[in-house]
């Protein structure tokens, strides 16, 4: 990373929030150079990663420690002070402080908001009841853990992705499981429909009941928990519930602080808040790009990018510019990919044959190139295509539909010249 | 001087691509993954990603580094060096020679 100093040099920077965009963050710092005091402060014993809390943590296969997203050396060796279990109750951006809960407070010339988000209850009436789990934490996934022996009666409720892989892994345990989604398929609008439906069907596959519908309320029944769901007669009764239907940003710190938040902090594309001396990264996080508001990225990658152009931003680098998204997601023994936004597409190659132990890919195209892919069991599809989207390739949709055809190949080919015009 | 273990010929490898070699061969602790970088140069590292149980070996090859097929950490064909999250441990490297377009391996030796 090449370094302009900027106006003023900087000697403090905290990071609210050891997700995976807070770590990022301040490994992106140090790597490029950063050598002054860095502070990251964090809830949890220490900085972990999230996409196991519904699948190899949540089964037990890993502990915590097999999630620390740093060995514990890791922040001693790069001189950065971690403050655990530690909570920030408020910012003031005018006078660079961070006052911790407790009173103690920070120095800052910068601060980054890394403060991640919270799992969405909606208003069903008996939703407080303690057998109705979220899952976003480890200690939600270790609660929840507890609830799935063999053979008890989970509902999950949402079919995307935390909702998939949580009723995976319960059905995988051995758990009686019934998932409920008012959409049929989801998951329609980021892999298209062919492997939407696929996917959706595995869950039947593999033993799940899947159930169109909405949870209207939640009782206590003398067996476990009545579920009413629309359109249906009686109540269904379970031992556990579990709801997946999305995330609300944590912008508590930045509404207070007065940054501009809409359904999200709304950042530059430097990651920086309406107030200079304040960035924001990860899930709660709105980027505005010539006026326009995106929606908010909440995914593991993006989080990673974003911690990037924050640490680029506070060196006074070259901001990197946003990539196609990316993510995966593991259910019922499968690894499915996904890059940029399939909605976008005008039409749709399908490369393989969707079968069970099998692979295939789905190829979005729009104008002649490739705008999103999606893949069961074969990553090389995704990551050829995103290297397409991001380098302008143009789409040959028949050599795309082949099986036998070379990804890498097509990629090699140079975009026409007139393609050199991308945003 | 060991002349190391023929594996492959360099005409196996597709160019962006690897090709695993079973421990039965190297017998290292790992299979050995011989990655072909873009410029047409072969590495090998330890194939096992240091992240979670995903074979190096299926990985995207280009510009140096391998890409993990599972979670897409990267890391540096020369030494093994780990490049982003999620992993945060070095793979480990070896030796490899290209001669008269048949690859040999030096299990445990550094590059």
């Amino acid at each position: 990373m090449e370094l302009r100093r900027t106006d003023c040099e900087l000697r403090r920077i905290v990071i609210v929030g050891g997700g995976v965009a807070g770590v990022s963050t301040a490994a992106a710092l140090r790597s490029g150079g950063y050598d002054g005091e860095l502070t990251l402060v964090d809830a949890g014993e220490f900085p972990y990663d999230r996409p196991p809390l519904s699948k190899d943590f949540l089964t037990g296969v890993k502990d915590l420690t097999d999630l620390a997203l740093q060995p514990p050396d890791w922040y001693d060796a790069q001189s950065i002070r971690l403050l655990a279990k530690t909570m920030v109750a408020a910012i003031q951006p005018s006078s660079g402080t961070v006052e911790l809960a407790g009173g103690k407070v920070l120095q800052a010339d910068r601060v980054v908001l890394a403060t991640g988000g919270g799992a969405a209850r909606p208003p069903i009436p008996g939703l407080d009841d303690h057998r109705v789990h979220v899952l976003r934490t480890a200690e939600d996934a270790e609660r929840l853990r507890s609830a799935l022996v063999p053979g008890a009666r989970l509902l999950v409720v949402g079919a995307g992705l935390i909702g998939a892989e949580t009723a995976a892994t319960a059905a995988g345990l051995g758990c009686d499981v019934v998932l409920v989604d008012p959409v049929s398929p989801p998951l329609t609008a980021a892999v298209g429909p062919l492997m939407a439906s696929w996917l959706h069907e595995m869950h039947t596959r593999r033993g799940v009941t899947t159930v169109q519908a909405t949870v209207e309320a939640f009782s206590a029944h003398s067996h476990g928990l009545a579920a009413q769901l629309s359109g249906e007669d009686a109540p269904r009764v379970f031992d556990a519930v579990v709801l997946g239907v999305g995330m609300t940003p944590s912008t508590g710190l930045a509404e207070a602080a007065g940054l501009e938040c809409d359904g999200g902090i709304v950042v530059d594309a430097g990651q920086t808040t309406s107030h200079p001396a304040v960035l924001a990264v990860g899930d709660p996080t709105r980027r505005r790009v010539n006026g326009l508001l995106m929606r908010r990225a909440e995914h593991w990658e993006a989080a990673q990018y974003d911690g990037k152009r924050a640490a680029a931003t506070l060196l006074g680098a070259t901001v990197p510019r946003p990539a196609a998204f990316w993510f995966w997601t593991d259910r019922h023994g499968v690894h499915v990919e996904v890059v940029g936004e399939m909605a976008k597409a005008t039409s749709a190659v399908v490369r393989g044959e969707p079968a069970e132990g099998g692979r295939f890919s789905v190829f979005g195209l729009l104008d002649g190139r490739v705008v999103a892919a999606a893949a069961v069991d074969d990553s090389a599809a995704v990551r050829a295509a995103r290297r397409m989207i991001d380098r302008g390739v143009p789409a040959d949709a028949g050599a795309l539909a082949d099986p036998a055809t070379d990804l890498r190949a097509l990629l090699r080919r140079r975009p026409e010249p007139t393609a050199a015009a991308v945003p | 001087m060991s002349l190391g273990i023929r594996v492959a010929a360099l005409d196996d490898i597709p160019i962006g691509e690897g090709l695993a070699v079973d421990r039965s061969v190297t017998g290292t602790d790992d299979d050995i993954a011989l990655l072909r970088d873009t410029d047409g140069t072969v590495w090998a590292l330890d194939d096992t990603c240091t992240h979670e149980t995903a074979s190096l070996a299926e990985g995207w090859v280009e510009d140096g580094c391998v890409e993990c097929p599972l979670h897409t950490s990267r890391f540096c064909l020369k030494d093994g060096a780990v490049q982003g999250l999620p992993a945060t441990e070095d793979a480990r490297p070896h030796r490899v020679e290209v001669r008269d377009g048949e690859v040999f391996l030096f299990p445990g030796e550094a590059p």
